[in-house]
Formats: C-alpha cells, structure tokens, sequence
C-alpha cells in the first residue's frame, strides 16, 4: 500500500520486531524467579501446607491478600479502561491499552493464588460439581470466571484494529507464523463502515459490562470476608471499600506501567506528563476516597469499641503499626500531597507515590486479613506457642514473587504482541489529535 | 455410682485405638503365649418379670491389659446347694458377654429360697478356666398407674415367694423408680414400701415421652442382698407429648442443602443478562467477520 | 487368702449388680460392638494389633479387632431418627484434668497437633473470676460453617451433628473464618495417624483426617450410634459434661442423669456468645460453686500445656 511509510506502526514496530540484549536478561531473570516460584510450589505439594506460615487460628495469610490484591489490580484496569472509553476521555488512547493489559493479566494470576490456598487442589471440580449457591466462594467463582470471558471479550475488541493494522503492514519483520495469527485473529476486518459499527457497539456494551461486573465482582470478594463474623470483617462497608482500595491500587499500577514503558519502549513522545497528572488525579481522587473509606470503617469499630473491635484495634496499633501507618496514612496523604500539590507533580514523583501507593495497598489488605485472624472471639489459647502468630514463609514470599514475575513476563510478551499504545487512531478512523493531544 | 459407671465405660471403651496396622510391628513382636494370661468371669443378675438375667463377662488379664474373650461357651446353672439345673450354655460376644435368660419357674432354691447361679467357662489350651457365681432370691415388682384427686399415681407391688411356694410381700425395701434414656436412665423417684409390700409415688409432670406421650416406667430393687436386681416395667401415657426440636428463627437458615429462592433468581438473572451482552458481543464480532467475506471478492 | 478373694467378690458383685442394672434395662445396651477381643475357637492367626487401652497402655491383640460399625457416606447424611443431641458444660466442675482432649484425640485418632476440644481459661472482665472454659464445636443450629460451604462438605443433619466429609472438603478454610468460635482444625500436612484406619471412609467415624481438609468435634456419631455418650464425656472424672437428646429433655455425664430443661433452669445455663446468633447445641452451668481453685487446673499439667496459658490475663497476674 502507498502510505506504507507513513504507516503510524512504523514507530511502533521496533517494539514488536526486536528484543534488546537488555530485554532477554529481564525475560530470564523473571524465569529464575518463577523457577524458584516453582520449587517452592512442588514444595508445598510434597510437604503439605506446613511449609506455610499459616495455622489453625491465621488460616489465610500472604496467598489471599495476594489474591485480593492482583483482583483489586485486575478489576481498577477493567474500571479505568471502561470508564476511559465510554466517555471517550480525550487523552485515554495512550493509556488505555495498558490499563486492559492489566485488567486481563492480574485476572489470570490473582485466582491463582486462591489455588494456592486450598487444601485439596485435586478437588477443584468439586466447586463446579457440588457447588453451592449460599456459599460466597460460589458467588466468587461464578463472578470470577465471567469477569475473565468478559475482560477478555473487551481485550479483544479493543485491539482488533491493531490487529487489523498489523496484519496489513507488510513492512514487519516478523516470522510467518506471527503473520498468520495476526491475520486470523483479525477476524477480516477492514474498517468498512458497518465493521466499524459494530465494533464500536460492542466495545460501548462490554465497557459497560465490565464496568459493572468489576463492581459486583470485588464487591462479592469483600463479602467473603464481611459474610463471616469476625471482629474486623463483619461490616457493611466492606464492598464499596474493597472496590475503591482496587481502583485506587489499580490507577497507581497503571501509573508505574506508564513510566515503565515510556522509558522503556521511549515513548516520551506518547506518554507524557499530561497523561500522568491525569491519572495521578484519579488517583489522588481514589485516595481521598479510600481515606474517607478507611476512617469511617475504623472510626465506627474504634467508638463503639466493642470488646474484640478494641482488641482488632489495639493490636493494629502495636503488632501491625507500621503496616498500619503506612497503608492508612502514607497511602492516603501521600497522594493528596504529592499530586495535590502542583509544584510536586513531576512524573518521577508520581511514579514514586504510585509505588507507595501499591505497596501500601498490599499491608492494608494484609491487616484486614491477617489481625483479624490473630484476634478471634475466643482468645487463642490452648494452642501450640509457635502457632500463635502468622510470619510468613520464604515459600509464600517466593510464590508471591513469581506472581509478580508472573505479571511482569506476561506485561513484557504481551508488548512484544501488540503494540503498547493503540495505534489504529491514526489511521483516520480516529482523529490523530486523539492519539498525541 | 461413679466407679462402676467408669467400670462399665472402661470395659466397653477398652481398646478401641488403634495405634499401628497390623504386621507393622513384626519386628518387635513380643511372643504372646510368654505372658501368663489369666481369665476373669463376672456374672451379673438381673429378675425381671417371670425370668432371670444372667450376663456373664469373661476376659483375659495380660500382663498389658485386658482383652475380651469372644466366642467362648459359658455354661450357666442353678443350684440349691443339693440338686443343680443347667440353664444352658451360651457364647460370649465381642465385649465377652455371654447372656441368658431363664424363667424363674422351677429354679431350685434352698431352704432360705436363695438360688445360687453359676456361669463357668471350662477353658481350653490357651485360656483357662474361670467361673463366677451369685445368690439371690426371685422377687417381682409390679407397677400400676391411678390417678386420684386429680393426682397421678405410681404404686408399686414387690412381692417374692415365700417357702410354700406363695406369693408374699417384700416389705421395707427401697425402690427407684426411672424412665430409660438413650444413654442412661433417668431417676424420677425413690419408694419405700410398706408391709404389705407396696408404695407410692406421686409422679412427676413435665417428663418427656414419646410423640404421644407414652413414657416406660421402670421400678428397681438395686444390689440388695437377697434380691440382687430386680426390675419392673409398664408403660402409661403420662408423658409431656415430644415437640421434636425447631431452632428458633428459622427462616433464613443459609445452612441447608438448598439455597434461598431470591438467591437463585437474582443469580440467574444476573448471569443471564451479562451473559446475554456477552453473547451479543461475540454477534457482532461474528457478523464483523462475515461482513469481511462479503465485501471481500471486490477487494481481488 | 479367702477373706480377700471374699471381698473382691462383693466387690465385683456390686460392680455387677450396677452393670445388670443397666444392661437389663435394654437401655445402655452399647459395648457389644465396641472392643478388642479375641477369639477364643479362632485359631490364632499369629497376626497382632496393637491396641490402645483407656488407660492409655498400649498392648497387643490378635487381629480380630473389631471398630464401631460404620455407615456409608450418604447414609451419614442423615441424623438418627428422632433425635436432636444436646451438650450441657458444668463450668463449675472443670479443673482442666484434659482428659476429655486426651480421650477425644485418641478416640478420633488424631494427630498429637490436633485437637477438637479445647480448653481455654477464661475471665470475662478484670474484676470477674477467672474460670476453666471446655469447648467443643458448638453444633450450632445456624452454623455459619456450614453456609459458607461451597461445595456442602460440612453439613448439619437431623440430629443436629454437624460433620465434615474429609472426601468432599477441598479445603478452602472458609468454614474456619466463618466459625466463630475458632472450633476447627486442619490437617496442615499429611499425618501417619491418618493411615491407621483401613477401613472405607465414613464422615461419622470422625477419622482418619485428609491431608488439606477441615476436621472438628464431631459429637462422636459413632458411639451415639450404639447408644454411648461421647468420648469427652465418659472421660471426664468430674462428670462436667453432660450429653443427651434435647427432645427426651435429659442429659448425662455418665454416673447422673437430669432433666435437661430443669437443669438449664434451676442452674441457669446459658449459651456462649448467644449475640452472634449462631444458635449453639451447647450449654454452659455457669461457674459458681466451684469444686476446684482456678490454679488447680494448673496442677499437674505438662510444662508445655502450662506454657499455652501464659499469655491468660489470669497468668500475667499471677506469674508475672
Ligand atoms: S461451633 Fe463453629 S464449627 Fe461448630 S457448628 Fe458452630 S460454627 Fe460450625
Ligand atoms: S474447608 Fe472444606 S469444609 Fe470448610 S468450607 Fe472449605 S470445603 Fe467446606
């Protein structure tokens, strides 16, 4: 075609075509990690759930708030890619892809550190099998697995026209076999106008479901713990919590994503300050909220004071309080500052509060889960001394590790497919103003 | 009471773990005819209405503990002193009773009407012999219900037989009065009788008996030293009628097999309509690709 | 020498009378199928099983050891006919002799690490005596385990048991959160003890534990079934539990029997965290006219048992 050279792919296809010396090592050493991951694995299947941290009294540690957290991450990217397109944010198109790549990446990993957790992995059938509907772990399931088709569906509709663009540009240097998936998962399209209609009719509804189901999903996860009667977890604003401390985690993911790949992939060009103050306001939204979230829980158990909520509350102030401090203060104010303030807001500072803000969105799910635990209506007594307390072990930290890793590979290949930045913008259908503000 | 409730438990619970399967130890296996084994025999009566109850227990003291003697033929009999009956020969189960029920009836008794039981196992090349015998008299309590001034009555009539062979009464004895349990039986009452042999008790309101009412009374002479045990029965229906337990609240239990029907119709629609919007997705994306191959020929 | 064969004899005849007694009322009928024995017409076959009395002394045995019958998985589904068990707990009486953990454990087979009743020592307020706090699981009529459930591998039946099927459970520990009571355990590792049991698996025999599965007290459904009141409270020298049939209105502890609800009413049982709603088949006698000091309970124990109450607000005092 005439306008190959002027083909916005062109910039892009480097990316795709090459990896550095730089991006093997990445690659290898996240396979080192995962490699350990997996040792650790094996290790647990042998020698049983002993090689954990957990016990009788703390029987869900590290696993499940990394459960939570890859959803939570999982469901902010869904939130924030829907959002972003159904109302058509002039300055999305940047962003948008990475925040569906992380939608669909954590969605793989997070449900598996649930796998993690349960006892009798050969009886996962079971929960299809005799599954019961009162059992929130059903509506988990059920939720879980069509927030995956759906997020899936919406990734695929969004890069469709990539797909199509990567398949036309004869220019790429990419083996046959790429070529060729590229061309079938294409699906012919061509940009005819009715194509184009009903593309965009379906990328508007599965926005929206996404949107939605995101919502009821983590809602549904937080139930899990609000259901119970524990002190700490029995509370009415769990939902709404979770679903902001997700989006909030999420929009701060995305943050360290952007600054990641524009350094990585030097797209200084597409990515810029703009586009980090941006989400960095989201973010610092989603803070002020997650703030508001957090003190109302606690100020309610802390007043009432309730005799096991003042104990839940004493031990976040002694055992848990740096977490404590840094996932509830400097995870909430550091935000409010950094992007609040104009004068702070370069993009190295945001960077660095989203990494903050990650982190302490980690220790916050942390001591929701594990001080509860460790606080029970019946004193822990009469059990084992050296079951009393929850440390994780270096096969939970390496399994969380190879989750991260697992992540990171899975962000790095996916770049490696398609281009990190929409690039169909450019081809008329969408105004390139859109693409580059 | 307690002893020999703890008794009973001890033989019954007695060596019920099991530590090692078998031939696991066939390294250390200590050789087991090497330890004296000795056999024990206890025998236990109870009279009842025409006839007798004769539980004999046998089993075996190792120098580690006790075992029971299963399949082991015990031969019970009666004797006067003079002249003996054999009452038959009965084998041992796995706890190692061996019971048997005789009629009173034409049991040989002594001058003092004393009935001497015995049950004796004769033992073979393993196991020795053992015997065990016990003395008591015949006695028959009979139970009768009346109620009088609106009060419900239990009287009790114990009598036993004197040396002619008539019917006499017990006087003075003690009687316990109960209602059977699944695991114990449950005191109501004690009576003294009187000379002519009999007592009442005034019986208690608010026991429980079966859905309609029927409760089982029995009346016991407990370890006396003529009579051993003896044990009435009769069955009256002034029991509380059973309510068979309802927790209270009961109409959000979550815990039973089926879930609520909100829960499955909110599911249903839920997933109906995501999957629905699914669907239509997944339309558009097939009629994309067939729009493709339409207004592809043109392309060539 | 005759004098003393003499008094055993009365003795055992009074032993004995007691034991017609209750066997001839057809009511305790258990036993008959619950013992090591052996054969006395079998040949011996040569093979042993070791065996573990009550007194807790192991011996050898033929191996025509015999266990509690058992029912099939679906048939543990149902309750016994009729019948809706009850547990009463004389707070009063309990000094932490923990022979009811013992007898439970060996009872159930379980591994030394796990245990189903547990004792704890509780004082409600700071001003409050301290008092000693056996708990099994509650049974409860609204037990939040059993909703929670995902795939029904702990259910309530009939009776009012709530059981685990080791086979079911895919071990998410939802049911352990969902407790309140911290009433469950889990197998954190494969135990050899689990492999004792070589016959076909049945949620009422309470054992063998799976690997990666939920256990807890099981109320003994075993011995419920041939009439026998569980392992904890036949145990117990100082008779503080007591075990019955709710709709019978008694209980037991072995040597007294009561009417449940006079017992609830003239001694005013209660029901522990009653708020929670979890509705408990346990009742506690509150801890008034104590039979024991508190520090009894510390008696004779076990430095390392001693060691688990340390943390107590009732320790801190007193050994600081
Ligand atoms: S005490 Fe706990 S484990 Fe037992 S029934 Fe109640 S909720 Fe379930
Ligand atoms: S651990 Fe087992 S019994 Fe407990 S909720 Fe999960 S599947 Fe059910």
């Amino acid at each position: 075609m005439e306008n190959e050279q002027n083909n916005p792919l062109k910039e892009f296809a480097p990316q795709l075509e090459r990896t550095t010396m730089q991006g093997y090592t990445w690659i290898l050493f996240l396979l080192l990690v995962i490699g350990v991951g997996f040792y650790a694995f094996l290790q647990q299947v042998l020698h049983g759930h002993e090689v954990t941290g957990m016990r009788d009294n703390v029987v869900w540690g590290v696993y499940i708030v990394n459960f939570i957290f890859f959803m939570g991450v999982s469901y902010a990217g869904a939130l924030i890619s829907g959002t972003l397109h159904l109302f058509k944010t002039p300055w999305r198109k940047p962003v948008i892809r990475m925040a569906e790549f992380i939608t669909v990446i954590s969605l793989l990993i997070g449900p598996c550190f649930i796998l993690l957790c349960i006892g009798r992995l050969d009886r996962l059938p079971y929960l299809v099998l005799f599954g019961r509907i009162q059992s929130p772990i059903t509506w988990d399931v059920i939720a879980i697995s069509t927030d995956i088709f759906g997020c899936f569906i919406f990734l695929y509709l969004a890069v469709l026209r990539d797909l199509a663009l990567l398949r036309d540009y004869e220019l790429l240097k990419l083996p046959k076999w790429r070529k060729k998936l590229y061309k079938a998962l294409a699906l012919g399209y061509t940009g005819t106008p009715e194509q184009q209609q009903r593309l965009n009719r379906a990328t508007d509804i599965m926005a929206a479901m996404v949107i939605s189901i995101a919502i009821i999903v983590y809602s549904v996860l937080a139930w899990i713990f609000s259901v119970t009667l524990q002190p700490g977890w029995h509370s009415t604003i769990f939902g709404p919590y979770f679903v902001i401390a997700a989006v909030y985690s999420g929009s701060a993911v995305l943050i360290i994503c952007m600054w990641v790949f524009r350094k990585v992939y030097h797209l200084e060009a597409y990515i810029t300050k703009k586009h980090f103050v941006a989400v960095g306001i989201i973010m610092l939204v989603l803070a002020a909220f997650f703030g508001y979230f957090t003190f109302s829980d606690y100020l309610t158990k802390w007043y009432g004071s309730e005799k096991n909520d003042e104990l839940l509350i004493q031990l976040l102030f002694k055992k848990f309080y740096w977490p404590f401090i840094i996932s509830n203060y400097v995870g909430v104010l550091l935000p409010l500052i950094v992007v609040g303030l104009a004068r702070f807001r370069t993009i190295n500072n945001i960077t660095f509060t989203a990494v903050v803000v990650v982190v302490a969105l980690w220790l916050n799910r942390y001591i929701i889960v594990v001080p509860t635990l460790e606080s029970p209506y019946l004193p822990i007594q009469d059990a084992r001394p050296e079951w009393l307390n929850y440390t994780a072990t270096w096969v939970e930290w390496s399994l969380t590790a190879t989750g991260v890793a697992v992540f990171c590979l899975l962000f790095t290949l996916a770049s490696k497919f398609i281009t990190i930045i929409p690039v169909s913008g450019v081809t008329g259908e969408e105004k390139k103003e859109d693409v580059l503000i | 009471m307690k002893r020999i409730f703890a008794f009973a438990l001890l033989l019954s619970l007695m060596s019920v773990l099991v530590l090692k399967p078998a031939g696991s130890y066939a390294g250390e296996k200590p050789d087991t005819t090497a330890t004296p084994v000795e056999s024990r025999m206890q025998l236990a009566y109870l009279c009842g209405a025409d006839s007798v109850i004769l539980t004999a227990t046998l089993n075996l003291k190792k120098e580690d503990g006790t075992v029971n003697l299963k399949n082991a033929f015990i031969e019970f009999s009666a004797s006067n002193g003079e002249s003996a009956k054999s009452l038959g020969k009965f084998a041992t189960d796995q706890e190692g009773n061996a019971i048997c029920k005789a009629p009173v009836a034409g049991l040989p008794a002594d001058k003092d009407g004393m009935i001497n039981y015995t049950a004796k196992f004769t033992g073979n090349k393993k196991y020795p012999a053992a015997e065990a015998s016990f003395k008591a008299k015949p006695a028959r309590i009979r139970l009768s219900f009346s109620i009088q001034d609106s009060l419900r009555i239990l009287k009790v009539d114990v009598t036993q037989k004197n040396l002619k062979g008539e019917t006499a009464p017990i006087a003075k004895e003690k009687i316990l009065v109960y209602i059977p349990r699944i695991f114990s039986l449950l005191k109501i009452g004690e009576i003294t009788l009187d000379d002519a042999g009999s007592g009442t008790l005034e019986f208690p309101k608010e026991i429980v008996g079966d859905t309609l009412g029927n409760l089982t009374v029995l009346a016991k002479i407990e370890e006396n030293d003529n009579f051993g045990n003896v044990q009435g029965q009769n069955v009256i229906n002034w029991g509380v009628h059973k309510q068979y337990y309802k927790a209270e609240v009961p109409s959000r239990e979550l815990w039973t097999p089926i879930a609520p029907l909100w829960m499955i119709i909110t599911l249903i629609i839920m997933l109906a309509g995501v999957w629905a919007h699914y669907m239509y997705a997944v339309y558009e994306l097939i009629m994309i690709k067939r729009l493709s191959k339409r207004e592809k020929p043109p392309l060539f | 020498m005759e004098e003393e064969t003499n008094k055993n004899q009365k003795n055992t005849r009074r032993q004995f009378l007691k034991k017609g007694l209750i066997a001839g009322a057809g009511v305790a009928v258990g036993g008959s199928l619950i013992a090591a024995y052996v054969d006395a017409t079998a040949t011996e076959t040569g093979e042993k099983v070791k065996v573990l009395t009550t007194d807790g002394e192991i011996m050898e045995v033929d191996k025509g050891l015999l266990k509690l019958p058992r029912v099939s998985r679906e048939e543990s589904h149902q309750g016994l006919p009729g019948r809706k068990f009850v547990m009463v707990i004389d707070l009063g009486k309990c000094k932490n002799a923990r022979k009811c953990v013992e007898a439970c454990q060996k009872g159930h087979h379980l591994p030394k690490s796990q245990e189903f009743m547990k004792v704890y020592l509780l004082q409600d307020s700071e001003k409050t005596s301290p008092y000693w706090f056996p708990k099994p699981c509650f049974h409860c009529d609204n037990p939040l385990c059993v909703s929670v459930c995902p795939v029904g591998a702990t259910y309530k039946r009939s009776d009012g048991i709530v059981l685990i099927d080791n086979e079911r459970c895919i071990g998410c520990k939802f049911c352990m959160t969902g407790c309140p009571y911290s009433t469950r355990v889990f197998a954190w590792k494969h135990y050899e003890e689990f492999e004792q049991d070589k016959e076909p698996y049945s949620p009422e025999a309470g054992s063998p534990g799976k690997e990666g599965t939920v256990s807890k007290c099981d109320f003994c459904p075993d011995l419920i079934r041939v009439g026998k009141v569980p392992y904890c409270v036949s145990a117990c020298p100082m008779g503080v539990i007591y075990f019955g049939d709710v709709d019978e209105d008694t209980v037991t502890n072995g040597t007294e029997t009561f009417q449940f609800s006079k017992l609830i009413s003239d001694r005013a049982g209660y029901r522990y965290l009653e708020v929670l709603g979890t509705r408990p088949c346990v009742y506690y006698l509150p801890p008034v006219e104590r039979q024991f000091e508190v520090d009894r309970g510390f008696g004779d124990l076990d430095e390392k048992i001693k060691e688990r109450y340390k943390d107590t607000p009732y320790s801190k005092k007193h050994n600081p």
